[in-house]
């Protein structure tokens, strides 16, 4: 069979296990964005504190995920629980280093004016600082998503839904007629996958970052 | 961004000073743990000291050799590709390598594996070199690129050829991103190396796949412990020659 042939004759299957795969990972990175956030804005205006948020969060980037993944297995045994707890603690990193980036970038002229028109605190925040962070934090909330996209394959191996599930098939069938097929439908559809999802991120961030710096 | 920058080296300060001392506490807690365990025969086969030393040496090597293979390759094609004359096959690079990184780790893996016929070491090694290229290509042509061409300038001024700027200057100041992208690239391989397992490349990974298909649960964490602390000292070590390594006179 070709993989064309391939493809057409398993599209209703692909075309599930590609929605699975981009719902587990855009609800574990939409939870990655509250508690990264969360996290910077808890920490952003200690020096201490932010330094290390961003070296925890940079450190448990660093733990391989098949190794993370494993560990979750005597914890939350397989499926979604181990590839949701994964997905969203590697999502942390690049959000919870942007948030406090761009809070830290601020310029302290605008919130001084911003408290001076009786803003309060929470006013600034939410209606200031978070704003003009927003176009960083996008960033970082786009750089999680391509990489959950990669991890999410490998959580296939503790059961987790996905395309990974293909790949993996591919492996354990190797030599049989469909390994390859099944194989390349699964990586290539994560990397159009990835692509098509960086592709909503633009959009996004086109109609959501405040006009005054959008710099048009 | 100075604030930003700060913030940055006060990260990596905690870490340098952390990070090793979260290392031996985890490793030797849980060594100790798992070897005072009442091991069956199975778990035994496993878990003694000369298969423990062995999948971590076949991690290192895989590790090791990917970035090995990297550093030559990337620079000297981030050394072309940054040249006046090759400039425009430049996106076409950085195009492909970018797809590569974009690409699922294992995907990758199991294609090579399956397409190639390979196992073992190299079916390990040659699709993790090709999944690491980017930092390393990207980070030299940055590094490259950020030049002041007045110095470059300056060079040819006092009649230096071409190949000497590169040498003595060009290459000098794009030391550190040249170092920031392989520190980046060996925790990846590192990282990845643990899917080697996969096409029968052995490592640390062959013990989370054992204790998981066995149901062996002192093995699997034992395994997925030891991959959490290589990659951690690693990056350490990478951290380490990247703060004392560095040309002088960027430090």
């Amino acid at each position: 069979m070709s993989f064309w042939e391939f493809v057409n004759d398993r599209w209703s299957r692909l075309l599930v296990e590609s929605l699975l795969h981009v719902s587990a990972v855009v609800q574990c990175t939409v939870v990655a964005v509250v508690i990264g956030v969360g996290i910077g804005v808890a920490v952003y205006r200690s020096p201490l504190g932010s330094a290390a948020a961003i070296a925890l969060t940079s450190a448990v980037l660093t733990i391989p995920s098949f190794a993370l993944l494993g560990l979750l297995i005597p914890v939350l045994g397989l499926g979604a629980k181990p590839t949701v707890v994964a997905l969203v603690l590697y999502g942390l990193l690049p959000i919870v280093r942007n948030t406090i980036v761009g809070l830290a970038g601020v310029d302290g002229a605008v919130r001084d004016a911003a408290r001076g028109i009786g803003m309060s605190r929470f006013g600034v925040l939410t209606r200031v600082e978070l704003r003009l962070a927003w176009p960083a934090i996008l960033t970082g909330t786009r750089i999680a998503t391509q990489m959950l996209m990669g991890i999410a394959a490998i959580a296939a191996y503790v059961r987790g839904p996905g395309l990974g599930v293909e790949i993996f098939a591919g492996l354990t069938r190797a030599g049989s007629a469909n390994a390859t097929n099944q194989a390349i439908a699964g990586t290539v559809g994560i990397v159009v996958l990835a692509l098509l999802l960086d592709g909503v991120f633009a959009v996004i961030g086109r109609y959501t970052t405040s006009r005054g710096i959008r710099g048009e | 961004m100075t604030a930003a920058v700060a913030q940055r080296q006060r990260a990596d300060r905690l870490r340098l000073l952390v990070q090793p001392i979260a290392v031996v506490v985890l490793v030797g807690g849980v060594l100790a743990w798992a070897f005072g365990q009442d091991l069956d025969s199975i778990e035994r086969q496993s878990l003694n000291a000369s298969s423990l030393v062995s999948a971590t040496w076949d991690h290192l090597v895989i590790s090791f050799v990917v970035t090995a293979l990297v550093l030559v390759v990337a620079v000297p094609l981030g050394v072309v590709l940054t040249r006046r004359w090759a400039r425009r096959a430049a996106p076409v690079f950085l195009g492909i390598a970018t797809i590569g990184q974009a690409s699922p780790a294992v995907g990758i893996l199991v294609l090579f594996f399956l397409v190639s016929g390979l196992e073992g070491l190299w079916a390990a090694v040659l699709p993790i070199a090709f999944y690491t290229l980017l930092p390393v290509l990207r980070n030299t042509m940055v590094g490259l690129q950020g030049v002041d061409p007045a110095l470059v300038d300056a060079g040819r001024g006092i009649g230096m050829s071409a190949g000497t700027v590169l040498r003595r200057i060009e290459l000098p100041l794009a030391v550190p991103l040249i170092l920031a992208g392989l520190r980046t690239a060996l925790v990846h391989a590192v990282g990845v190396a643990t899917l080697a397992v996969f096409v029968n490349g052995g490592g640390l990974g062959l013990l989370i796949d054992t204790g998981y298909k066995l149901a062996r649960v002192p093995v699997l964490i034992t395994g997925a412990v030891l991959a959490v602390g290589l990659a951690l000292l690693v990056d350490w070590l990478g951290a380490v020659v990247e703060t004392y390594l560095g040309p002088k006179g960027l430090r």
